[in-house]
């Protein structure tokens, strides 16, 4: 990873947040914007100050977080399992997420720890994951199968709460199509401090999981321990993961159409991209979420219809492609 | 002791004072809230109500699914995913948010930062909620005592109803859609039938749903044998020769003596005036 690209790929997401904030329901002055950004005289004031740094802004940057998260441990759930199709949600993380979060609406006592419900469920569904499908990674597609089963578990319990509790029905709804609106500086503030310490533990291992990517022999050769590696990388993404999801909901297809679409440009698939991946991921996120609250405005749409409206031919296109190649 | 030798000048002037005193005190609480004049409503119900106790001129704007009365000032506003700052932008000094919209207290804080409050409408239990949301409506636009006559008009409406009917003990399944969702004793509509005497044949059904919304199986429907039949689907298409058609219902005894009710539109679902419309109706049907 060249240091231009990385600047390059930096001043590109500045651009894009400063482009997010600007539009919306209420018209704001540009230039005005800038100006209150770099405290400068003629900014801002009364209520279009508020809109913009108390409305606009910390939507705009738990976007940011959570695209990046989901788009960084996106590749690297690619790279340990070595499959070009797995995705953060793989090990039953979303579905663990929806289920706590649905335990969380359906007691109003607790509703308010939601996050904590949708967290802690996205952690417990990825270590019965992992440990049902024997310690250490033998097999991955083991691994991936129980994820798989543990995910189909987890949604058939939820399924069974929100029909003995039809008043959840609305909020579990709203929750599971992902939602930035309404974003507040305490969810960007706590979301941000888990996504930065497990992204800069993945940017920290990011050289050595090209590794991953060779036969564990391969591996061990280089003088690395493959399963060690693994777990790391395996926890620091799904600790990402899980905040995202406990921050925004399930907001799909950003952890695969990004890493890819960054390793096609890129013309490479190491892992030193992460960075990289990271801010695209940030992007994209940013951009889709101003098309949910431009595209039907002044209402809503639920931002995982407009990314999985993208991600999903773009998913299709991967899998073609792979089918042909290996032909 | 002198201290205890208070003149009368002094006592007065004294008193004067406390009572000055605890009245800029206690301001807040003998004064008046001034009334709301730019008011959205992001609830079909509290639309209607508004509108019933005249405050209609107030309201700027409502949301995508408020249709009644017809005139009103039906905006794009969402009243299940409210932006605030689509709202801000009609700078209102009311908004009227229901609790069970997509972050409803979320959207309330930050209207509060724009300097604009909200009343978050809650889901009515029974009859008495909906007198409290239209006396609370009243205030707040300061149309106190037209909400009082409304809300009389309502009680009036309702006892009459009752007064037509003396006790039913008749059965009854409630359709919320062709799929057989069904609402027990514990919810709104359920408590207006109660209230008749009627018998809820969907109260069998009540464990399986504490929201109140169990739905049924078509087999438990054909031998309950209801007396009466209630579509509040009929908004959707359905209607009394299409249930009669479905397999096995033919017995039912509703449909053999025609007492399929088709409900008109949104009576059953608006918790405001028109309740009154709703008691009527199941009145007629029963006697």
């Amino acid at each position: 990873m060249r240091f231009r690209n990385l600047l390059f790929s930096f001043i590109c997401i500045l651009l894009v947040i400063l482009l997010a904030v600007s539009f919306g329901p209420i018209k704001l002055s540009f230039i005005e914007i800038v100006k209150t950004f770099f405290n400068l005289p003629g900014q801002l004031t009364g209520p279009d100050r508020t809109v913009l740094l108390d409305i606009r802004l910390p939507r705009v940057l738990l976007a940011v977080v959570v695209g990046s998260a989901l788009s960084a441990s996106g590749a690297v759930y690619q790279t340990i399992f070595r499959n070009p199709l797995a995705d953060p949600y793989l090990l039953g993380a979303a579905a663990g997420a929806g289920l706590g979060a649905t335990i969380a609406i359906t007691n109003s006592a607790i509703s308010v720890a939601l996050p904590i419900f949708a967290f802690a469920g996205a952690v417990i569904a990825v270590l019965a994951s992992f440990f049902i499908s024997g310690k250490f990674f033998a097999e991955p597609s083991t691994l991936l199968l129980s994820g798989i089963a543990i995910g189909s578990f987890a949604t058939a319990v939820q399924t069974y709460l929100q029909q003995r509790h039809s008043a959840s029905l609305r909020p579990v709804y709203s929750w599971i199509l992902g939602e930035l609106t309404a974003a507040d500086w305490s969810t960007v503030r706590w979301s941000a401090i888990y996504i930065s310490i497990s992204l800069a533990t993945l940017f920290f291992i990011r050289k050595k999981l090209d590794a991953l990517l060779l036969s564990d022999d391969e591996a061990f050769s280089l003088g690395l321990n493959p399963n060690k590696l693994r777990l790391v990388a395996l926890g620091a993404a799904t600790l990402a993961t899980a905040t995202a999801v406990s921050a925004s909901g399930l907001i799909g297809f950003v952890g695969i159409v990004i890493p890819h679409l960054v390793r096609g440009v890129m013309r490479k698939i190491s892992n030193e991209n992460l960075p990289i991946i990271a801010i695209a991921g940030a992007g994209f996120l940013v951009l889709a979420d101003l098309g949910a609250r431009s595209l039907l405005a002044p209402s809503e749409l639920p931002i995982g219809v407009l990314t999985a409206f993208i991600g999903a031919p773009f998913f299709l296109f991967i899998l073609r492609k792979k089918r042909v190649s290996q032909r | 002791m002198k201290i205890f030798k208070v003149s009368f000048r002094n006592f007065i002037s004294y008193s004067a004072f406390i009572l000055l005193l605890s009245i800029f005190t206690f301001q807040p609480a003998f004064a008046v809230e001034k009334p709301y004049q730019r008011l959205i409503s992001l609830s079909p119900s509290a639309t209607e109500n508004l509108f019933a106790i005249g405050a209609g001129k107030q309201v700027i704007a409502v949301d995508d699914n408020s249709n009644f009365p017809i005139n009103v000032p039906r905006s794009k506003l969402s009243s299940f995913n409210p932006s605030a700052e689509a709202i801000a932008k009609f700078k209102p000094d009311l908004v009227i948010i229901q609790k069970t919209a997509t972050k409803s207290a979320q959207v309330s804080k930050q209207l509060r930062l724009l300097k604009i409050r909200t009343y978050i409408e809650k889901t009515p239990i029974d009859i008495e909620d909906v007198y409290s949301e239209i006396r609370d409506l009243g205030k707040l636009t300061g149309k106190i005592s037209e909400a009082e006559k409304i809300v009389a008009n309502l009680k009036q409406a309702r006892s009459a109803a009752l007064k037509r009917v003396k006790n039913s003990s008749l059965t009854f399944y409630h359709e919320l859609d062709s799929s057989l969702y069904s609402a027990t004793s514990n919810t709104f509509i359920g408590k207006v039938y109660a209230d008749f005497g009627l018998r809820n044949i969907a109260d069998a059904a009540a464990k399986a749903d504490d929201g109140g919304y169990p739905q049924l199986q078509s087999e438990y429907v054909i031998s309950a044998n209801p007396d009466i039949i209630f579509l509040s689907d009929s908004q959707y298409g359905e209607n009394a020769a299409k249930v009669g058609e479905r397999t096995g219902w033919s017995t039912i005894k509703a449909i053999k003596t025609g007492k399929v009710i088709e409900l008109p539109a949104d009576i059953p679902s608006r918790w405001g005036p028109r309740i009154a419309d709703f008691y009527r109706l199941i009145a007629d049907a029963i006697s």
